[in-house]
């Protein structure tokens, strides 16, 4: 008997503290998507990236010029092929107590790497040749060649050597050192984080359909949500006096891509003039309610590869008519394109209006929406004229290469528009071989240069951020890149608490 | 009946291999990767060649098919490729949901249609029966895309009743329950109905009449009897469905059902679940018609006589 009650009491003791905790004390925040699996090693999907940086700690950061910046580690290059890494005062302890240190780096680093183990996160990490062990604390990196940008590539979320050792199963019971923990995953589509530092719970649900993610906010049944958005609903929360709104500037960015070895977007003349037909700015103070901004190469002007010297191909149809009566086409032998999208209603509708602002010009447009596994299987065997996807997360200027060099076709890169020029393939080269940021940079900004005249893409915008949250929520920071790390500080207005002090806070 | 079941139940074991050999032709035919999905674009050739090979899938169709259905003997349907958890795991998770929701909500479409058939036959050319046919009108025109935000919006939002979505409690499933038993109801009662209308005009019925029997008996025990076939036929068929999920609704409520989980499986091209999710339907589908017919054995003895004999 005694036995017995030894193995229930504490069972039962447990199951009432999970249970006891008072529903109005805990934060619930409405995603769009939920992940399946939470292992840093394997995801994809950028809901479980964001998820993981609340679980998991990273060696590195990046600040908002998109400059790596110490995360857990401070680094040092001891020679063009050697960088030094130290664990700093930030590395934090795993919540099976241990604190982070170098075996922890070394283990998840050669997890990755393991060709065997057929990581996602292997690829920018394959210039790695080896790692090693000075101290408790400290890790080399040696390297196959130079890469002044190494440093930026060290973002994997920092995994426990000892459970790595047992093969944890981490997709489902993740054990990291970040500012959170999995404290419940009671069904798919439901998480249960803890804040480690106050023990404030917050649920992360799922809910798909953005309607009823905002008329959820707005009975209270969530508090917080963050994007995927239609502007109709983004105007309906901000005429709401219970909701507070907030947006930023993204870096998400938008494109158009054309099929060059196609004999019409393979002319250059169609793509200018299609780059002219597009009013980008009457979309997005129109359609998008100003939820975004013009862009004109990959990377926003705020980074520090910067593209503010760009000049725009600005909407000036009567030159997008020229262009078209020189490259042979006009009212009795009008272009006609086949453009794919996804099936997603909001991307239709954008897509609708380029349809309509090409027509104006006297291109005939045949819009065809597609689920995402057929798109994207189309796209990457270059069976398309035009589509339009976004690149999420960009920032470091390898993305040129494997974007846009000639050698990068799929399956070997993104090039999918088969797009060739031996300049831009030199420039890369050159920037890859340059030891030192500024000259890298100096090469990164011709090869946008030559990108912004040869247009295998018509860069349309950066999709803004935005989030909107109820009463009760206060410190919720919105993120550039749409990360959950305002997490960390938001907290919930309890109504004991006088009403001047809320007011201080929510100003 | 014995024959008559065994014969029922060979079919649906033929249906189901005809249904599980198509779906994994179809969906290994559909464009696109499931290791595009799970590596994502950037992952090098070997890498991928590599993960193919682990999962199976640059073996001929025909040995991963084998594999299948060698699986499928022990009741094994696989690992879930992005879940990395059991198929069989994924959709018990799913089924009460499923069960839940699918029982609710025809349901709540008996518990309008009868007396709305009914109402209508009986007073037919009145003003029930117009009411009764514009409710069915307006019932099949509205789609539950449009219906379900606006009962959240009005029972949830102003009036307060019921959670918005999610599975928390019975509230919770009045709202999916009515949405989907709306545009069942309207079907339903015209053909209740139809139904009865035919069976009122019969000689039976006038025989009951003359001989004096009170008219909720006849229209109950005699008529509505009779009538009770076709409308049989069309649970059988709704109800199968419904057990194949309804997405639009469960999407709406965050009701996470079967629909759902078949709709995220084929997005991402997971090839295992797709074929669980698609198995599970299909075992409804044929078990609910299945049970449909032994049903018909029952209201009328002639079918059960003539499967028999």
């Amino acid at each position: 008997m005694k036995r017995w009650s030894h193995a229930i009491l504490p069972t039962l003791l447990l199951l009432l503290t999970a249970c006891g905790e008072p529903a109005d004390r805990i934060l619930r925040m409405g995603l769009a998507s939920a992940p399946l699996n939470l292992d840093p090693r394997y995801t994809v999907d950028a809901t479980a990236e964001r998820i993981n940086r609340l679980l998991y700690q990273r060696l590195i950061e990046f600040d908002a010029r998109s400059m790596p910046t110490p995360g857990i580690a401070d680094w040092q290059r001891l020679t063009s092929r050697h960088y030094r890494i130290r664990l700093n005062a930030r590395a934090g302890p795993f919540m099976h107590g241990r604190r982070v240190d170098a075996d922890d780096v070394i283990a998840t680093y050669r997890y990755v790497l393991d060709p065997d183990k057929v990581s996602p996160r292997r690829t920018t990490l394959t210039l790695i040749e080896s790692i090693s062990k000075v101290d408790a604390l400290t890790v080399d990196f040696h390297l196959s060649r130079t890469d002044p940008l190494f440093p930026a590539y060290l973002t994997l979320d920092i995994l426990p050597a000892d459970l790595l050792a047992k093969s944890h199963d981490f997709a489902r019971l993740p054990v990291g050192s970040g500012p959170f923990v999995l404290h419940a995953w009671p069904e798919p589509g439901k998480l249960l984080l803890q804040r480690r530092n106050d023990r404030q719970l917050i649920e992360l649900l799922e809910v798909k359909n953005p309607t009823v993610r905002v008329l959820k906010l707005l009975r209270g049944e969530i508090d917080l949500l963050q994007n995927d958005l239609s502007p109709e609903l983004i105007g309906y929360l901000a005429s709401k006096s219970s909701i507070e709104l907030q947006r930023r500037f993204g870096s998400n960015y938008t494109y158009i891509g054309f099929n060059l070895q196609d004999p019409h977007t393979g002319d250059p003349r169609v793509r200018r003039a299609i780059a002219h037909a597009i009013d980008r700015q009457a979309i997005i103070d129109r359609v998008m309610a100003g939820a975004a901004r013009r862009a004109e190469a990959l990377f926003p002007p705020e980074h520090w590869l910067g593209s503010g010297q760009l000049t725009a191909h600005g909407y000036d149809p009567a030159t997008a008519r020229r262009l078209l009566s020189e490259a042979g086409f006009g009212a009795g032998n009008p272009l006609r394109l086949v453009y794919k999208t996804s099936s997603d209603p909001y991307r239709i509708r954008l897509a609708t209006i380029i349809q309509s602002q090409l027509k104006a010009v006297g291109i005939e447009v045949d819009l065809r929406s597609y689920d995402w596994g057929t798109l994207f299987g189309d796209i990457k065997a270059g069976n398309f004229q035009l589509y339009s996807l976004s690149w999420v997360g960009l920032r470091t200027p390898d993305s040129f290469r494997y974007i846009f060099a000639s050698d990068s076709l799929p399956p070997m890169g993104a090039n999918r528009g088969r797009y060739a020029n031996s300049l831009v393939d030199d420039l890369l080269r050159r920037a890859e071989a340059a030891g030192a940021l500024p000259k890298q940079a100096v090469l990164y900004q011709r090869i946008q240069q030559q990108l912004h005249e040869d247009l295998p893409y018509v860069s349309l915008w950066y999709e803004g951020q935005v989030s909107a949250q109820g009463e009760r929520v206060r410190g919720y920071r919105l993120m550039a890149d749409g990360n959950y790390d305002g997490l960390a500080q938001v907290s919930l207005y309890q109504t004991e608490e006088p009403q001047d002090a809320r007011s201080a806070v929510a100003h | 009946m014995g024959a008559f079941l065994i014969s029922r139940l060979l079919s649906a074991l033929v249906v189901m291999l005809g249904v599980v050999c198509l779906v994994f032709l179809l969906i290994h035919l559909v464009p696109g990767d499931p290791v595009d999905v799970m590596l994502g674009e950037s992952a090098r050739p070997a890498d991928r060649e590599a993960l193919r090979t682990r999962l199976g899938l640059d073996q001929p169709m025909a040995i991963q098919l084998g594999h299948y259905f060698k699986g499928l003997a022990v009741l094994d349907l696989g690992v879930s490729l992005h879940a990395k958890q059991p198929v069989a795991e994924l959709l018990a998770a799913r089924i009460p949901a499923t069960l839940e929701l699918a029982l609710a909500a025809i349901s709540c479409a008996l518990l309008i249609a009868i007396p709305l058939g009914i109402v209508a036959a009986v007073k037919r050319g009145g003003a029930w029966d117009w009411g009764a046919m514009g409710f069915s009108m307006l019932g099949v025109s509205i789609p539950n895309f449009w219906l379900g935000p606006m009962l959240i919006l009005c029972f949830s939002l102003w009036l307060g009743w019921t959670p918005v979505s999610g599975r928390e409690g019975t509230a919770s499933l009045i709202l999916p329950a009515v949405t989907l038993g709306t545009a069942f109801a309207a079907i339903l009662a015209r053909m209740v109905r139809s139904s009865l209308l035919e069976v009122l005009g019969e000689d039976f019925v006038r025989t009951a009449r003359a001989k004096g029997v009170d008219e909720p008996r006849v229209i109950w025990r005699h008529a509505m009897r009779n009538a009770w076939l076709p409308v049989v036929t069309l649970l059988g068929l709704q109800f199968g469905a419904l057990l194949g999920g309804a997405v639009v609704t469960e999407v709406v409520f965050d009701w996470p059902g079967i629909g759902s989980l078949m709709i995220e499986a084929i997005q991402t091209r997971d090839y295992p679940l797709v074929q669980g999710c698609v198995l599970f339907i299909s075992l409804a589908y044929l078990l609910v018609n299945t049970l449909t017919d032994i049903l018909y054995g029952l209201i009328d003895p002639r079918i059960r006589d003539g499967a028999g004999a």
